[in-house]
């Protein structure tokens, strides 16, 4: 199951905050997928999965939304 | 002494803190590892550093808590653009310890300018030195009587117009001495928003968009007006760090020296990716142009600084020409050949951006203000003798 966490237009610390949030209620086997509009949060997810062993990012894309914007999608995962 | 507990501190009381007073309050830097490797707040004094990224309070508060408490009870907590840094620091403040957020991080950070006058005090004439301390970045502006010029801009127009009303002159040129790759110019657009005249010398390999003028060798500003005194500022033509670079030498005592000569060195010439052209062009200007007839006694005001050694007592990036001579490695080397080849060795590629800067510097077209942050963000990196490792 993929869940999708908006954090678009949400600043630093927030997507973080929300995400691990999130990844507490998911499943083990569920994708968690983070929208931002950061473009530190690139570095930071990196940064943020290498710290924590119980995070897992999959992986990372630059999407362009509706309206035009630079999306920043982290996918992640729990390891348990 | 008893401390006044404040949560937050804005980017130019930062400033006075660590630069005016030469504190050394220390930093935690709350960012990722590469941001801070590449990029960190510098004081007059050497400082002291925790990089501990915010996310690690977000996982384990408590335990990162400690850890900063273990190496110091009073911070200055810094981030991106001051929010992470401020969850940090209320964590920090809960725990009793100092911790005090900059205020807009080192985005913040990078676009402060601080004005601080060069030379003596003079009611017909003043010189300021625009200091763009985070990012290194100098601009300047210069009055004789009732007119004003403004030398390579940065595109925070508020700063400069700010100047401007405060010295009470109009202001009737702006010039860059290059095309500039590491920041966004504001001259084309200050000059536009003042009526004044906008000069700068792209040169060959540059396509230059924007509908503006070289000032070339050989002619000559008058500043001054009806007002009694008058100034002149000659364009010297000095290509090398870019093909249209020009220096311009103020009332014949000061020569704003762009990307050319920095006061510890010289501009890299290798930026557009023809160091071997460039590094010609520069070795001649250093060693034949109009440049290298010039008096020892001139007083150098460059476009850039790399260490905040640089800073004199007064917070003036100068240096007299003589002594730039004399302690330059680059400008001993004796013939094109030696030159040309330390340049080569020395080359290392330059941020990414630059080169949109520099396609955005051509261009008329406005750049968005998020963009441009993004863009400009980090210390700039235009000498070609990088000072030792901070």
């Amino acid at each position: 199951m993929e869940k999708i966490l908006d954090a678009r237009g949400l600043k630093c610390p927030m997507p973080i905050a929300k995400a691990k949030k999130e990844l507490e209620s998911i499943g083990a086997n569920d994708v968690l997928k983070v929208l931002a509009t950061d473009k530190g949060s690139i570095l930071d997810m990196q940064g943020w999965a290498k710290a924590n062993k119980h995070i897992n990012l999959i992986k990372q894309a630059t999407e362009t939304d509706e309206n035009g914007r630079e999306i920043y999608v982290h996918y992640l995962s729990r390891v348990s | 002494m008893a401390v006044e507990a404040r949560s937050e501190i804005t980017p130019r009381e930062l400033f006075e803190q660590l630069v005016i007073r030469e504190e050394a309050t220390p930093i935690l830097d709350v960012r990722n590892e590469d941001e801070f490797a590449a990029w960190r707040i510098e004081g007059k004094r050497p400082l002291t550093y925790l990089n501990l990224s915010y996310f690690r309070f977000i996982d384990d508060p408590e335990g990162n808590a400690e850890r900063v408490a273990r190496a110091g009870d009073t911070w200055i907590a810094v981030c991106a653009k001051g929010d992470s840094s401020a969850f940090v620091a209320e964590i920090l403040r809960e725990r009793g310890m100092r911790a005090v957020n900059l205020v807009g991080g080192m985005e913040a950070w990078g676009n402060l300018h601080v004005p601080v006058r060069v030379g003596p005090a003079d009611s017909r004439f003043e010189l300021w030195q625009v200091n763009r301390y985070g990012k290194g970045c100098l601009s300047y502006v210069v009055r004789a009587g009732g007119e004003t010029i403004v030398i390579d801009a940065s595109r925070h127009l508020d700063v400069y117009e700010a100047l401007l009303g405060e010295l009470g002159a109009g202001l009737v040129q702006v010039l860059d001495t290059h095309v500039h790759a590491d920041h966004l110019s504001g001259g084309a657009e200050l000059a536009r928003r003042a009526g004044a005249r906008y000069y700068v010398a792209a040169g060959e390999g540059f396509e230059l968009h924007k509908a503006v003028d070289p000032l070339p060798e050989g002619s000559k500003l008058t500043l001054g007006g009806k007002a009694g005194l008058t100034i002149e500022v000659h364009p010297i033509a000095t290509p090398g760090h870019t093909p249209g670079s020009t220096c311009y030498l103020i009332d014949n005592r000061w020569l704003l020296s762009g990307d050319t000569i920095f006061v510890n060195g010289i501009g890299r010439p290798d930026l557009g990716g023809h160091v071997e052209a460039w590094g010609r062009a520069l070795f001649g200007t250093l060693h034949r142009g109009l440049l290298n007839s010039l008096p020892d006694d001139i007083l150098v005001l460059p476009a850039h600084f790399s260490s905040p050694e640089e800073l004199d007592r007064d917070g003036v990036v100068q240096r007299r020409l003589g002594d730039i001579r004399a302690a330059s490695p680059e400008l001993a080397l004796p013939t094109e050949a030696a030159f040309v080849e330390a340049m080569r060795r020395a080359v290392k590629p330059p941020p990414e951006v630059y080169q949109q800067i520099i396609a955005a510097n051509l261009s008329p077209a406005r750049v968005p203000d998020e963009k441009a942050s993004e863009w400009e963000l980090g210390k700039n990196q235009c000498a070609a003798s990088a000072p030792r490792a901070a």
